[in-house]
């Protein structure tokens, strides 16, 4: 019985939020009927649950609320719940022209991460995988892998020194190259969000890799040397039979890096702090709220918030676009 | 023999030259250049003098290596806070590590081993959460943290990072369900209490879990920036990922003609990313099992 209860929670947590709902609502009716059993889970959980709840569940519920409220840091009038003031946040937000200049850049630099991440790491996994020697293979998965595990200010910090225009090594090879004049990659306001693309593939393609690369290794050979027989070439085999494989693996991808729109800690560290760059070419929408939150004027958090909320809704549209699309079961 | 040996060696170049190979080959070395390259270029700029630095003609390889950005960058307290911030890294990190691996662990048991009124619905209730979206998360930190004089604490941090139990819940659960129920029938019928099953019954065959919760938690936390840098606000009381992002131009003044602060910085960013990259291509196979059995069960 209690093996069965486990398995059910797998099935409904991988058909997604929906069905997570309706199980807590059936679990609330059915709460009173069911036995006390053994006490001691309570004591086991308690530390988990009370860590959960006191930093993770609380500041999402008062995070929603400072969405609709006017609240400023050093305005202590403004603190707690005398602040809500309904959608006036929004209202401002979508009058913002610096609000809607952010959002721009956010989805301009989202929209050049993901197909370049995605083709960059779907071509490395299949390149691994056709690594027969395993020691090789395994070489090249660490590799691929070890700008994930650097701390992001790290990761970006190297890249400003490749970008410097003086001393980096991009500048360097350039000018072996014969360029005359070398640009400032993160000085000059039309190169900056671009500079900032590269660093953030580089810090973050690994993880892919290896998500495509476990879909890849699961797929059964037998499929492979059935499209051998039938004829199939490399590439063919890869469109007929890789692709479409790979499409819950394309889903998880594609949610995970859909929080690239709320991208912060790359343009803060590349451009030292909340500047968004020269020109503020990088002022990403999640600088500029963490700008508006932590350091500009009376500390506004509930506008920032209303900015991450609306970051947050447009992502989970996309979340629920991806799987509608993929038709994919695991979420 | 010898004869054997370079008929070997030539059809293994004969395999590696094949066309479909090549492809392989170049375009993986080519990939592992683009992830090395930022890398190296550090390492070997930490290993500079000023003079090599600005030469016209920089080389990856440094001709004369030198220590000294390293040494300067140590023990110069006066100017760096380079091994005050590696400290408060490791106080920080290595406290939410214990945390996260005691609270998943207990609960990834309870979860899959005990029953108890409500135990579904809780755990429901702990998934639910990951598909509502955190808007002000940071903000609502920032004054919570506040109200339990919390910010500018180490205790603080530890306490927050491992809080994010989501995925370590999942795979320490799995361990617990992975082990075949008869082990515990025995002690069972010799009367063991739950905690007692749980101590010397199961625990033993989670260690693996345990090490995978406990090395992701530590990449991530080692690595945390931008919660850090809300509740921090002190420079003697920075971790090191924090702390090398306010270095730069700021050593360039200080730096004797020997050294330039482009070499200096490098050698701090080494030094600040030197503990993850060793744990991490040390203990690569706990990784792999952590992604395929945390990441992809999400």
């Amino acid at each position: 019985m209690a093996q069965l209860n486990t398995q059910r929670v797998d099935e409904v947590r991988s058909r997604g939020a929906g069905a997570v709902f309706n199980q807590i609502a059936r679990e609330i009716v059915g709460l009173r009927s069911q036995a006390w059993g053994n006490r001691w889970g309570y004591v086991f959980i308690a530390p988990a649950v009370i860590l959960y709840l006191v930093f993770q569940a609380w500041p999402i519920l008062r995070g929603l609320f400072m969405a609709f409220s006017d609240y400023r840091w050093l305005v202590k009038a403004t603190h707690g719940l005398v602040g809500f003031n309904g959608l006036a946040n929004w209202v401002e937000m979508f009058t913002d022209p610096t609000f809607w200049k952010s959002f721009t850049i956010s989805l301009r630099f989202s929209l050049m991460f993901l197909p370049i991440t995605l083709i960059l790491s779907l071509f490395a996994a299949v390149m691994i995988s056709k690594v027969r020697n395993s020691v090789a293979a395994g070489a090249f998965r660490v590799i691929a892998y070890m700008p994930v595990i650097l701390p992001i200010s790290i990761s970006m910090l190297l890249w400003v020194k490749l970008y410097d225009p003086q001393l980096g090594y991009l500048n360097t090879l350039l000018q072996n190259l014969g360029v005359q004049n070398v640009p400032n990659w993160l000085g000059s306001p039309g190169s900056a969000l671009y500079a900032m693309v590269l660093p953030t593939v580089w810090a973050r393609f690994g993880s892919w890799v290896l998500l495509f690369l476990i879909g890849i290794y699961s797929i059964n050979r037998e499929i492979y040397e059935a499209a051998l027989v039938d004829g199939a070439n490399g590439w063919q085999q890869f469109w007929s039979v890789t692709l479409p494989l790979l499409k819950p693996i394309f889903a998880l991808v594609l949610v995970t890096g859909s929080g690239i729109l709320s991208a912060t800690e790359e343009s803060m560290v590349l451009f030292q702090g909340t500047t968004g760059g020269p020109a503020e070419a990088a002022l990403t929408t999640g600088v500029y709220a963490y700008r508006v939150a932590f350091i500009h004027g009376d500390m506004r958090m509930g506008y920032a918030a209303t900015m991450s909320l609306f970051l947050g809704l447009v992502n989970m549209l996309i979340t629920f676009a991806i799987f509608k699309t993929l038709r994919t079961e695991r979420a | 023999m010898v004869a054997r040996i370079t008929s070997d060696v030539s059809s293994a170049f004969r395999r590696i030259l094949r066309p479909g190979s090549v492809l392989v080959y170049v375009s993986l070395f080519a990939i592992c250049i683009i992830c090395l390259v930022p890398v190296v270029w550090t390492v070997s700029s930490s290993l500079k003098t000023r003079e090599e630095l600005y030469t016209a003609t920089p080389t990856l390889i440094p001709k004369q290596p030198t220590l000294l950005n390293y040494t300067w960058m140590l023990t110069r307290e006066d100017m760096s806070r380079l091994p005050l911030n590696m400290w408060n890294s490791l106080k920080v990190t290595m406290g939410a590590v214990i945390i996260q691996c005691i609270a998943a662990t207990l609960a990834g048991y309870a979860f899959a081993r005990l029953e108890f009124r409500g135990r579904d619905l809780i755990f429901y209730l702990l998934i639910i959460l990951m598909f509502i979206p955190r808007a002000g998360g940071l903000m609502a930190l920032y004054e919570e943290m506040d109200f339990l004089h919390l910010r500018n604490s180490h205790l603080g941090l530890a306490l927050l990072f491992p809080s994010a139990i989501s995925v370590a819940l999942f795979v320490m659960r799995q361990n617990f369900l992975g082990i075949p129920r008869e082990i515990e029938e025995a002690a069972i019928v010799d009367g063991a209490s739950t905690p007692q099953l749980f101590w010397h019954v199961d625990l033993p065959f989670v260690t693996g879990g345990i090490a995978v919760v406990a090395i992701w938690e530590y990449i991530y936390v080692w690595g945390e920036y931008l919660t850090t840098l809300t509740m921090i606000d002190f420079p003697e009381l920075e971790t090191v990922s924090l702390a090398v992002t306010k270095l730069q131009g700021w050593s360039a003044h200080f730096t004797s003609t020997l050294l330039a602060g482009y070499g200096t910085e490098s050698a701090a960013y080494v030094v600040a990313m030197a503990p993850v990259v060793l744990v991490f291509i040390l203990l690569q196979r706990w990784f792999v099992r952590g992604l395929t059995e945390g990441i992809v069960k999400m």
